[in-house]
């Protein structure tokens, strides 16, 4: 299917849009009214419409339809199996027949665990704990030690860091003598000091954060200046 | 029905994972990318039931003449509008790039350019309402490392702040991240397991 404009033309239209969301959505600043909210269902709508139809063109199209008109044999039988589910799942809109989508959904969630299970342990728990450990250098003379004096502070600063923040997390409790529920003594102090961690950690995602919004900001101010330099 | 939905879980979660874990196994590689690919066809579909349940919700506040109705009249208009030409068209197509370029993107940077002046606000208001020991540990940090990624005007990062940044970044931050990560990923592991020992069974049926 052809266009009857070039791409500058499709380029203006794309800006003249974004520019006229742009306002819509920085009018919020001057408090919620109606301008927000038509922007914000507009964008809702469209990205769900998007989503699904990027779910059917990435996904069901070629992984589901194709093999089911032009695969083998083989292939036809074995998407008998995720064509039962997807029909299962699809009874999820029917409030009489939406329990037999359990069978689809506990499908779903087994894969789903396992997938966790093995990312946590691959993608985040061994490389984080090797990282703590490696982040001490390892030292075998008194003259490693003077070179590597500032990398061994902050292996320990790292390793405190990491050991304390995981304290501060420890909720395991007892009843004390008056009746309150508290933590061991030494644990409450290590907690503490964990807390000084978590609030720093915190601290610099918060900067990353505002910074990255502050970046967004400044492209779309720069967006709406440009566009107004291309209109001929 | 609640015995068979468990036993479906634990055998597909079983396979998938020797899959991760035994790959040398014969066939379990092969075992493994089906079931993926099948969980995947099915998380597709999932993915336009809630679409369709978006719709419904919307639909219903138009039928009962609720509150902001127009609102949901827009987003059903804009939702179908987008789905049937999104069903036409790949999304590689100008009309589909329009949509994103015109509507997603702005929208999405934009919300995110307010981001702005609310984080700044809620950081006010937290140091108004919780001015304790944690609260002024993190706002501290949050100035120095903005501070610190700062630039003058002649492109130069302001000198002390600088490297005071990069060093709370890469040494305090990343203890404390490391912390939570692997709490994070701990927790994640035994929701992981509940689910495979049918402990917990978020698909109904407990």
């Amino acid at each position: 299917m052809t266009l009857p404009f070039d791409v500058n033309t499709l380029d203006l239209f794309s800006g003249l849009a974004g520019l006229i969301f742009t306002l819509m959505i920085f009018s919020y600043v001057i408090g919620d009214n109606f301008l927000f909210r038509i922007a914000l269902y507009i964008f809702t709508g469209v990205s769900a419409g998007y989503i699904a139809s990027v779910a059917w063109w990435q996904v069901l199209r070629p992984n589901l339809v194709a093999p089911l008109i032009s695969g083998s044999a083989l292939d036809k039988a074995l998407l008998v199996f995720p064509l039962a589910g997807i029909l299962m799942i699809l009874m999820k809109v029917l409030p009489r027949l939406s329990g037999i989508s359990r069978f689809a959904m506990a499908f779903i969630v087994g894969a789903g665990a396992a997938v966790t299970i093995a990312g946590a342990l691959r993608g985040t728990l061994i490389p984080q704990v090797e990282g703590t450990l490696n982040s001490i250098p390892r030292m075998n003379t008194p003259a490693d030690l003077a070179q590597n004096f500032n990398m061994l502070v902050n292996g320990v600063a790292i390793l405190l860091g990491t050991a304390l923040t995981l304290i501060y997390f420890h909720f395991g409790a007892r009843t004390q003598q008056d009746g309150s529920v508290r933590r061991m003594g030494v644990i409450e102090i290590l907690a503490w000091l964990g807390r000084f961690f978590i609030g720093v950690t915190l601290g610099v995602v918060f900067a990353g954060v505002y910074s990255a919004a502050l970046t967004a900001l400044i492209e779309r101010i720069s967006s709406m200046i440009n566009l107004f330099g291309n209109i001929p | 029905m609640r015995v068979l939905t468990a036993i479906i879980a634990i055998a597909v979660g079983v396979l998938v994972l020797l899959g991760y874990f035994f790959p040398a196994l014969p066939y379990v590689q092969d075992i493994q990318a089906l079931l993926l690919n099948w969980a995947m066809l099915m998380i597709a579909a999932a993915a336009i039931v809630g679409v369709l349940n978006l719709v419904f919700v919307h639909a219903d506040k138009i039928r009962r003449r609720e509150k902001g109705n127009l609102y949901s009249a827009i987003l059903i208009i804009f939702l179908f509008g987008t789905f049937l030409l999104g069903l036409i068209l790949p999304p590689g197509h100008e009309i589909m790039r329009l949509i994103l370029n015109g509507v997603i993107f702005p929208v999405e940077a934009a919300l995110m350019g307010i981001l702005t002046i609310t984080l700044l606000y809620a950081a006010v208001r937290l140091l108004r309402r919780r001015a304790d020991f944690t609260t002024i540990v993190f706002l501290v940090t949050a100035a120095l490392v903005l501070f610190g990624s700062a630039t003058l005007p002649f492109g130069e990062n302001i000198p002390v702040f600088s490297g005071l940044a990069t060093w709370i970044r890469e040494v305090l931050a990343a203890g404390g991240a490391r912390g939570i990560l692997i709490g994070v990923s701990l927790g994640t592991l035994l929701t992981g397991l509940r689910v495979l020992f049918g402990i917990d069974r978020p698909y109904g049926g407990n």
